[in-house]
This record gives C-alpha cells, sequence and structure tokens, in this order.
C-alpha cells in the first residue's frame, strides 16, 4: 500500500519529464536519422547523412570555438562567484545579500542583453564616460565580438554560480580556517588548501550550471557577438529556421545533448570519491603546517 | 454540516460551469469574430487594422516574424491557426506546393482591379493569382548616415570602402546579401551557376565582409538608429521606423544602381482557416485606395502594387518604384538552395 502512494507521489514528474523530456528527445533523435525534406521537415527515410554532414570544417570550427568559449566564460564565472558567495555566507544581512544578487534574474534575459548593448555601444555609456574624461575621441568598439559575447555570457549566468556556492561554503565550517592559520597557514594558503576542497561540490555544481547553458548559448552571440563569435546555439537555429535542414539541427541538439550530459556523468561518478579526499585534508599540508609551527 | 457542504459543493459546482460557458463564448466567438494575422515585423499599421477591427466589429489579433524562413518554419512545425499571412514570391510557390494554401476567390475581391497589372505580370510564382493577392513589391537597399559619410556612390562597392570598416552592417540574410553580390557582379540572384554562387561567396567573404560590424537581420535598425552603424543595408520600413522624425534628413536611402533581389509579398489565406470570409475582407480591405496610400505614407512607402492609391498618397517615398528597375525577384531555387547553404555558413562562420 505504502509503496503505491510513493509511485502516486513521483507520477507528476514522470509524466513531467516524459512529456517535456523524453519524448522531445526521441523526435530529436529520430529526425537526426531522418532525410531532409526540401523545404523543410524529413522525409521518412533513412539516413545518416546528418552525421557525415557534421564533420564539415565550418561546422567543427564553430564546435572548437564554443567549446574555447563555454570554457573561458565558465571559469570566469566561477573566479568571481567564489568571492562574492564566501561574502555573502560570512555576511550577517545574507538574506538581503542574496536578494540582490536574484533581483536582476526577475528581468527578462533579453533587456538585460540590450541593456549591455546600452552601455557598451558605439554610443553608450561607457563610451560616453571615456569621452566626457578626454581617454578617447573616437568610440571604442567595446560590442559584436567574443570579447563582448564572453563578459554578457558571464554576467547572465553569475547567479546560477553564486547561488550553489553560497550554499556550501555556507555549511562550511569557519573555525577550520582559524585552525589552519594557528597551524601557520599563510591567509591565502588556509584558503587555498583549506576552504576550496571542502567546498568541492559546490565548485562542480556552479561550473555545471554555467558551462551547459553556455554551451547552448544562442541569444548572446546573437545579439552581442560581431562576424567571428557565431556558435553552436546559432548553426542549430539557423539550420532549423533559415537553410530547412532539420535532421542537421536535429543531429548537431544530440551532439551537444550527448556532450554534455557525458560531461555531467563523468562528473557525478567522480564525486564521491573527491568526497572522501576532502575529509583527509591534505595530510602533507598538515605535516608541514605542524613542522612550521614546532 | 453535511447539507451546508453540499451545498457549497453544488455552488462551486455551479460557479465552475459559469467560468466555463464565459470563456468558452471568448474562444468560439459567437458574436465578435477574431482574424488571426501573421505578418513582418512593421508592415501593417495599427491605424489600418484599426479600421478595420472598427469596420466589420471583429478583432484581429497580429504576430509578427522577421523572415520568411521563420514564417514558413512556424507554420510548417505547426500549431497555430492563423487564417492570413504574408510570404514573399518563393514562399509563396513553396506554400503551394506544399499544400499549406487556401484557393482564392477573387470575384468576392472588389477592388482587386486596383493591382497594377505590371505587378500581376510578376506574379509567375502563382499564375493568375489563384492563392495569392501581391501586398507589396520592394526591396531593401541601403541607408547611409550623411553627417558621417560624405561622397559615396550609389552601389553596393560601398561595402567595400575600408575607410567605412567596423561602421556598416549587412542583414543575416542569404538570399538578400548573395543576391546583391550576385547583381553587383552581373549575374542573376536567381543563378544556380556553381561557379557564380563562388564569386558571389568570395567577393562576400573578402572584399565586403572585413568591413562589416556584423550580420543583423534582427537589430540592424536600432543600431543605424543609436548612430552604432553609419550604412545599413536592409528595409527603409525599419529603418525609418527606428529613426527619429526629427532626423529624418540626415538619413539617405537608396536602391544601389546594380538593383538587388526585389521581393514582392502576397496575402495568402491559410489552409484550415476558420474564417476565410473575413480573411478575404480583410485582403479587399487592404486594396481600397485609400487604405492602401495609408499603409504606404506610414512606412514612407511608393504605392507599388496599388495604382489608384498612387494619387491619394500624401508623404513623400523613400525610394521611387522605378528604382527597383534593375532589381530582380526572388525566385525559389528548389535543391539548388543547398549551393546558397553552403557559401552562406562559410561566409557566417567566419574565421
Amino acid at each position: 500500500m505504502k509503496k503505491q502512494i510513493g509511485l502516486l507521489y513521483s507520477l507528476p514528474q514522470i509524466v513531467w519529464l516524459f512529456v517535456f523530456f523524453a519524448a522531445p528527445l526521441c523526435i530529436i533523435i529520430a529526425y537526426s536519422f531522418l532525410k531532409k525534406g526540401l523545404y523543410g521537415g524529413v522525409e521518412p527515410q533513412f539516413s545518416v547523412e546528418a552525421y557525415t554532414a557534421m564533420a564539415n570544417p565550418n561546422i567543427l570550427l564553430v564546435t572548437w570555438r564554443t567549446l574555447k568559449m563555454s570554457v573561458i566564460a565558465t571559469a570566469l564565472t566561477i573566479l568571481i562567484a567564489l568571492p562574492c558567495g564566501y561574502s555573502i555566507a560570512r555576511s550577517k544581512n545574507q538574506a538581503i545579500r542574496l536578494f540582490l544578487v536574484i533581483v536582476p534574474f526577475w528581468t527578462n534575459f533579453l533587456v538585460r542583453i540590450y541593456a549591455w548593448i546600452a552601455i557598451l555601444g558605439n554610443e553608450g555609456f561607457l563610451n560616453d564616460i571615456l569621452r566626457a574624461l578626454h581617454l578617447t575621441t573616437e568610440s571604442v568598439q567595446f560590442l559584436y565580438n567574443q570579447t563582448a559575447v564572453i563578459l554578457v555570457l558571464v554576467y547572465m549566468y553569475l547567479p546560477y554560480a553564486i547561488l550553489p556556492l553560497f550554499s556550501t561554503i555556507d555549511k562550511f565550517d569557519f573555525t577550520l580556517l582559524d585552525a589552519a592559520r594557528d597551524l601557520g597557514a599563510s591567509r591565502f594558503q588556509s584558503y587555498l588548501r583549506v576552504l576550496l576542497p571542502n567546498i568541492k561540490s559546490g565548485l562542480v555544481t556552479a561550473g555545471l550550471f554555467t558551462f551547459v547553458p553556455i554551451f547552448g548559448a544562442y541569444a548572446v552571440p546573437l545579439l552581442v557577438g560581431g562576424k567571428d563569435s557565431y556558435m553552436l546555439g546559432n548553426i542549430i537555429a539557423d539550420q532549423l529556421t533559415k537553410t530547412r535542414n532539420w535532421p542537421l539541427a536535429s543531429s548537431i541538439s544530440m551532439t551537444v545533448t550527448v556532450l554534455t550530459t557525458g560531461l555531467v556523468f563523468f562528473i557525478a561518478m567522480r564525486k564521491p570519491r573527491e568526497q572522501e579526499q576532502v575529509f583527509d585534508a591534505d595530510p602533507a599540508f598538515m605535516q608541514t603546517a605542524s613542522a612550521g609551527k614546532r | 454540516m453535511g447539507k451546508l457542504r453540499k451545498v457549497l459543493l453544488n455552488l462551486s459546482g455551479l460557479a465552475l460551469i459559469c467560468v466555463l460557458l464565459v470563456l468558452s463564448g471568448c474562444g468560439g466567438g459567437g458574436q465578435s469574430k477574431t482574424l488571426y494575422i501573421f505578418n513582418w515585423t512593421y508592415y501593417t499599421p495599427d491605424s489600418v487594422i484599426q479600421k478595420f477591427e472598427k469596420e466589420y466589429g471583429v478583432k484581429v489579433v497580429y504576430d509578427t516574424f522577421a523572415s520568411n524562413e521563420e514564417m514558413f518554419a512556424k507554420l510548417k512545425a505547426g500549431g497555430a491557426n492563423y487564417d492570413i499571412t504574408f510570404p514573399s514570391g518563393d514562399y509563396v510557390s513553396i506554400m503551394i506546393k506544399e499544400g499549406m494554401l487556401e484557393k482564392i476567390d477573387k470575384s468576392k475581391l472588389k477592388n482587386f482591379g486596383n493591382i497594377d497589372s505590371k505587378v500581376l505580370e510578376q506574379c509567375d510564382f502563382d499564375p493568375g493569382n489563384q492563392y495569392s493577392i501581391p501586398y507589396y513589391l520592394g526591396a531593401a537597399g541601403v541607408a547611409v548616415n550623411k553627417t558621417k559619410v560624405q561622397n559615396y556612390d550609389h552601389s553596393w562597392s560601398i561595402f567595400a570602402r575600408k575607410d567605412l570598416a567596423n561602421h556598416m552592417i549587412m542583414l543575416d540574410d542569404m538570399r538578400e546579401v548573395m543576391g546583391d553580390a550576385l547583381k553587383y557582379l552581373g549575374y542573376s540572384v536567381n543563378t544556380t551557376d556553381q561557379k557564380q554562387i563562388d564569386e558571389a561567396r568570395d567577393l562576400i567573404n573578402n572584399v565586403w565582409k572585413p568591413n562589416l560590424l556584423k550580420f543583423d537581420a534582427e537589430a540592424f535598425a536600432k543600431s543605424f538608429a543609436a548612430g552604432e552603424v553609419w550604412v545599413a543595408q536592409g528595409y527603409a520600413e525599419s529603418i525609418f521606423a527606428e529613426v527619429d522624425k526629427s532626423n529624418w534628413g540626415t538619413v539617405d536611402f537608396f536602391i544601389p544602381k546594380e538593383g538587388g533581389p526585389s521581393y514582392l509579398d502576397s496575402m495568402v489565406i491559410l489552409k484550415g482557416s476558420k474564417n476565410k470570409d473575413l480573411a478575404l475582407k480583410f485582403i479587399d480591405f487592404i486594396h481600397r485606395p485609400e487604405i492602401y496610400a495609408e499603409f504606404c505614407d506610414y512606412f514612407g512607402f511608393p504605392s507599388t502594387a496599388n495604382v489608384p492609391a498612387r494619387a491619394l498618397k500624401k508623404g513623400e517615398s523613400w525610394y521611387r518604384p522605378e528604382d527597383l528597375v534593375n532589381c530582380e525577384l526572388k525566385k525559389d531555387v528548389g535543391a539548388d538552395l543547398e549551393k546558397y547553404n553552403a557559401a552562406w555558413q562559410t561566409i557566417r562562420v567566419g574565421k
């Protein structure tokens, strides 16, 4: 009897997963193995053309570029999110600070992108300020390049990194830092060798939460990117809406899904071992630290 | 106690039924009908829509798209229940082939005779206008900010000017930009010759693209209006909708002398439309001379399709019907589109 109720509880979740995840995914898989229709759509005929077409140097180039930009953007996001998460966790008015992180989230995604265009544009705020300070006469071209895309992506996904980092740092026992200092570690060493290993799970979650959506970015490279900022998300959209090659759009989507899920699985499988290591807290370091004390 | 609960339950049940009745009344459209229009951004003025609503006592739902491809992909994917849409010629023929359109009973269109016969002659994508009624014939051109750029030719060669590098923008539209390059090289915008397509690709990739800020079909007019770019290839109506009226004097809009791809957008009724009669009334309404003139004046269009409207137009036009003389209508190139796709991908992916 109890078991049946359990099933009933998870039913909405199962239905949700099936209707909004499994079923669309199956459609994408099926489309990726069909022949393309001349005017969009697919012909009911098996074909692996969509996968062989992916070996095209243009698509490989964009895949490499997307990977590179996603790694840089994710690394920067975490680098910024780490001190933010730490200061929120140690702050007395956590609620207000968390609120401030979340508030911009309530503004529409596109509006926030356009806000960056208003800031960085040739006639934007930043150029106005530079001109007013006589640092430049001509406008500086901030927008429409890869740097602009990375900057806006970092801004967009920063809360996704701050929140998981905050929640793990919040659970961290800060007296461990004092202990490390007592044992002779410098402030920097105590962060690096005591704090970081203990919040590894937060770092991993933050990394995944930012890397996965950034890897599939579409609107940001479209709006603030230039001639050199075409990413995989844009190729997928173009195949679907412009060149009318639905199977190719599906096969690229599949590849992105498999790559990102593979990454998540790989990290999830490794995680338990990492956590064990965390509580060992680097014995070699403890020894040298106590030796120094002596 | 039990009795009270029963009464309450009955009452709430009754309320639910009432709500459902009201909702279905709105959706089903007993007295007031709703016409669903799927149209380009900046293409039918609100004032025209409001007049139509008032005169026929109906409601119009007006959704927009930014390109033929987007419109087609959305309709093809299904789920939409639009009555009228506005495809360009190449897409009219595709949609006829795909069986997506309803035949139009021209005998019910009193104003069909107002349409320029020269425009009707160009409708070889739908001979005899069985499925489509011309809406507007036009072409994308080039807008120049005269305060920043002087001394230029009315030619596509402006995009080869290195001194304007990073201050120019072209549409993120394969057929448009490829068509410009093909026309500049003296070829047809509908060529299927691989050598000509390659030549056009190299011209764009090696000569034009290095000077462009980006390819953009969504925000090009905003960028131009904001002074972000000085030279923009695009549609006049988008440019002038974004540029402040007081600055219109600083904008020069021209159709390059070599010509380019022109478009003939038509009104079509989609298969499965629930309001075919109302859709026909809307099409007829658009070709009333005073309404067509109002539409043209709103966007600064020349009255290309409707003859009597030319005399009724009050405002100026950004270009004249004669400027389109070297332009060529885009046609559906069928499976050869793949050649364009490959060329365009090389251009867009970039280094």
